[in-house]
Order: C-alpha cells, then structure tokens, then sequence
C-alpha cells in the first residue's frame, strides 16, 4: 500500500478492496435497495419451515 | 380539511397532524411526535382475504398476546408479506423512534395496515435487473461472476450494513470452488422466495 507509482503491480483483492465507494450516496442507496432484497429473502426463508412450528407454538402459548 | 373520508380506519389517533413546521425543531420532542409519513391520509385498500392473510402473518408476530406487535418487528412482518423495505423506510413510517421506542413501543394490526400500504404503493421497487445491475457493477471480469469475498465487504460496509452471520446466511452455498458468485443465479435464487 505503499505504492505510489501507477504502474505498481498491487494483487487484484487489495484493489477492488480499495474501489469500495464508502462515501458515495449513490452507492450506498443501491447497496440499501439490494440489501433489503436479502433481507426480505431470509425473512421468508425463515418463516417457511417455521410457519409450522410456530402454529404449534402459537397454540401452546395461547393455553389452547 | 381533514381527511376523515376512511371510515374503516377507527380514528384513534389524534388529529391529524399540520403540515410539517417548517424551521426544524431545536430539539427532538420525546412526546408524541407527528409521524413523519402521516398515516391517516393513506387509502388502505386490501381485500378481506388479503387482510386476513396479514392479520395472519401479524399474529405469527404477536409474542405477548396483547394483539399488537413491538416497532422492531415491522419490517420483518413486511418481509414476511413480501415486501423488501430498507430499514429506514420503515423507521420513517414509525416516526423515527428511538431505539428504546423500537423495542418497547407497540402497534396494533389497524395501525399497522397503513404503513403495509405505504411500503406496497412506494415506487421504485427493485426487481430481477435493479439487482442484477447492481451486482455488475462488481463483476470486475465481466464473466457473469463477482468474488464472494468482495460481496461480502460490499455488504457489510455500504449501504444499510448487514451483520456477518446475516451474510453467512445469505451467501451458504452461493459461492463456488474458487469463492465466485454467479450473481444472476444468486439474484434468481433470492427473488424465488
């Protein structure tokens, strides 16, 4: 990292490491939007085997 | 004016609030503080069958039996609905609360329907290439692959910043041998559940 000559040969991973726009709004919203994609995804992953159990659960809390 | 044409909606809350003041508040005022989107203006519009797959899924939520679930909640039981909010989308539905309102202050189902709707009608939703285009941005080869690793960071520095275990859980399985994600098979695979 000490590199200050261009033609500096630095491994590919240090590069795209250093590329990573912190600080650019535009950035960070596409980030947010793909991010909350996932989210949402797990989400419903989770729930899917779990919409069982939790019925059970549900059943179990509520004393019947 | 008010917009008082919702019969449906009992009318709990307080009147509506004014239009936002237009010098910001010196300081945040702890009471009740005007929601930032004013959910009494929003038209809910779902059918009873859609209202009772929600109420449904919100009672999935409800841990204390009071029928109402805790703010920190919301986002998840629009996740589970279908919806993909940002996690200041809902925050600013809630009104910004703090975190201690985010653990410990509640919403029945009547309340939470409008910020459902709000989520459901907002524009600008991201579909199959709103992600793939994203993730391109990062295929560095142009081969239709971007360095798992490389993923990782992105996600754990930018934006709205998930957690490790979160992306443990994202990524198991999405990698290849040589840590590569195929990010339109990964974005397919996202958009399947």
């Amino acid at each position: 990292m000490d590199c200050h000559n261009e033609e500096c040969s630095r491994p590919q991973e240090e590069e795209d490491i250093m590329d990573i726009p912190l600080d650019d709004p535009e950035a960070n919203r596409a980030a947010a939007k793909i991010q909350a994609g996932f989210r949402g995804h797990m989400t419903r992953k989770k729930m899917k085997p779990e919409d069982k159990a939790e019925g059970e659960e549900r059943q179990e809390d509520r004393g019947q | 004016m008010a917009p008082k044409k919702d019969a449906k909606a009992p009318a709990k809350k307080a009147e509506p609030a004014p239009a936002p003041a237009p010098a910001p508040a010196a300081a945040p005022a702890p009471a009740p503080a005007a929601p930032a989107v004013d959910l009494s203006a929003v038209k809910v519009e779902f059918s009873p069958d859609q209202i009772e797959d929600y109420k449904e899924a919100f009672g999935l939520f409800d841990r204390v039996g009071d029928n109402k679930v805790a703010y920190n909640q919301i986002a998840d039981i629009m996740r589970a609905l279908g919806q993909n909010p940002t996690n200041k989308e809902v925050t600013k539905l809630l009104g910004n609360p703090s975190a201690d309102d985010m653990a410990h202050k509640r919403v029945e189902f009547e309340g939470f329907l409008p910020m459902l709707q709000t989520i459901i009608n907002s524009p600008n939703k991201a579909g199959y290439e709103d992600y793939v285009e994203g993730l391109r941005v990062f295929d560095k080869e142009g081969n239709g692959t971007v360095m798992g690793a490389e993923l990782r960071i992105v996600l754990s520095t930018l934006g709205e910043k998930m957690t490790e275990a979160e992306i443990d859980a994202l990524m198991a399985g999405q990698e290849d041998e040589s840590g590569g994600v195929n990010y339109e098979a990964f974005v397919k695979h996202i958009m399947s559940v």
